[in-house]
């Protein structure tokens, strides 16, 4: 209960901060141009498109929402409240992730491309962007201004991106799947181009694995180098 | 003198501060990145795919450009919403350096590093011949360009999260650079009230004087709009 009611109490904020109304623009903004794709290249755009806006959008967005929660002293309400550390985080990541799944669906369905497998295409969207918001919450430790958090980013956006040249295809490059936004990424192109059910399953588990290993990390960091120093 | 003590102090402070000191370089770090995509990607997405990039190389530097510009105003947008929150600029209003000091002081930084990594984006890219003239009144433009984002930034957003939210609506006007792409009649009309469009007009037409006028002019159309707002502000 707890969760469900930080969740929509996220919700609402998010709605209030024009998230869903921003989203909306950029969704009409994409379908412009990939109306205008050619059918080959199409096949390869709209899975990109959708693992490098909605898919990430939480690692944009949960910098300046932590920041902006820091500075609303709601760090210290979290110490003396029922609600945990873990139920905070996983709100945020429920939260996002509900965004990141409205925008890949209206992307998806209102674009020329037909045929993608849609439980596999909520399944990425929903793990890449946990993997992503929480990514943001361990970034974010330690900063004080969104600008810090940005920079912040970019070296860890680095080690998410390059290693996704990878599915170009060359000797031994399905290693690079160990690199979650790799896996992610891979799941995402399968959703909309077919995938073994073996391999989606493979890449499932491994996506849920690492989550709960970010998840984890995620909880300790915010503990120790945001709410309990904020609370120093 | 007054302004540039104030700049020179700006600097000083922005380079103690590590993560501001490598943020004004993140720039170079995107043209490299952008460079090695020239080299490796587009002649793999021409091999693999059949898909000649060559035609849409001035879109290629408009959007390269607009980013970078977008991505300093961005920076000093953030900059400004930090100031709202410590009523920095209500301070400054009542010192030597007023308001409109102070917006200049803030805005000018983020614009003069946008001119000289504007240049140095035509020049390293290296995909347009792009004659000198036309290299300085683009980096003008997209100068000015990152002036408007951040001062759009400071108007619409109260907070860092509507501050992350509207500069993310703002890329959305990377989309009218693109819009002769699009042939679409309606919507380039509507691109040509946007300063984005005008960066791809001028590259595609260097000798057009018409061009060059209307594109400078749409720019300082938006600055001062902007300017005057900020100043009127009680």
């Amino acid at each position: 209960m707890r969760l469900l009611n930080a969740v929509w109490i996220d919700i609402r904020f998010q709605v209030k901060q024009g998230f869903y109304l921003v989203y909306v623009i950029i969704t009409v903004m994409y379908l412009i141009i990939l109306s205008f794709l050619p059918e080959k290249i199409l096949e390869t755009a709209l899975p990109l498109v959708v693992f490098s806006d909605p898919s990430v959008l939480g690692l944009f967005f949960i910098g300046g929402i932590i920041l902006l929660e820091k500075s609303q002293g709601v760090m210290q309400a979290l110490i003396v409240t029922p609600l945990r550390t873990g139920e905070y985080i996983l709100a945020k990541c429920i939260s996002l992730s509900f965004v990141s799944l409205l925008a890949a669906f209206a992307i998806t369905e209102l674009s020329p491309v037909t045929g993608a497998d849609r439980l596999l295409v909520a399944l990425s969207v929903v793990l890449t962007s946990s993997l992503f918001t929480l990514s943001g919450i361990m970034i974010n430790a330690g900063c004080n201004n969104v600008n810090q958090y940005m920079l912040k980013t970019i070296p860890y956006m680095l080690l998410f991106v390059l290693p996704c040249f990878s599915l170009l295809g060359f000797t031994g490059s399905y290693l690079y799947t160990a690199v979650p936004s790799v896996a992610a990424l891979r799941l995402m192109l399968g959703a909309y181009n077919g995938i073994y059910w073996y391999e989606a399953l493979g890449l499932t588990l491994y996506l849920l694995v690492m989550n709960y290993i970010f998840f984890k990390y995620a909880i300790r960091i915010f503990e120790n180098k945001t709410i309990y120093r904020e609370n120093a | 003198m007054l302004n540039l003590v104030h700049i020179k102090n700006d600097l000083r402070q922005i380079l103690r501060d590590p993560v501001m000191g490598i943020l004004l370089f993140a720039p170079v770090l995107l043209i490299g990145v952008f460079k090695v995509m020239v080299i490796f990607l587009i002649p793999f997405l021409n091999s693999e795919l059949n898909f000649d990039f060559t035609p849409y190389y001035i879109y290629l530097l408009a959007g390269v450009l607009i980013v970078i510009s977008g991505m300093l105003g961005i920076v000093t947008g953030f900059m400004m919403l930090d100031d709202k929150d410590g009523n920095i600029a209500e301070l400054m209003s009542v010192t030597p350096l007023g308001r409109g000091g102070y917006l200049a002081n803030r805005v000018s930084l983020a614009s003069f590093l946008t001119f000289i990594y504007s240049a140095l984006t035509i020049y390293v890219l290296n995909i347009v011949k792009v004659k000198v003239y036309s290299a300085l009144l683009l980096s003008i433009l997209c100068a000015v360009y990152a002036a408007i984002i951040g001062l759009l930034i400071f108007f619409g957003a109260d907070d860092k999260v509507k501050g992350l939210t509207f500069a993310k609506g703002l890329n959305v006007l990377g989309i009218f650079a693109f819009s002769d792409l699009f042939a679409l009649k309606w919507f380039s009309a509507i691109s040509v009230i946007f300063p984005t469009y005008w960066i791809t007009s001028v590259l595609k037409s260097q000798n057009a004087y018409l061009v060059l006028i209307i594109g400078t002019s749409v720019h300082l159309i938006w600055l001062l709009y902007l300017i005057y707002r900020f100043l009127s502000k009680k």
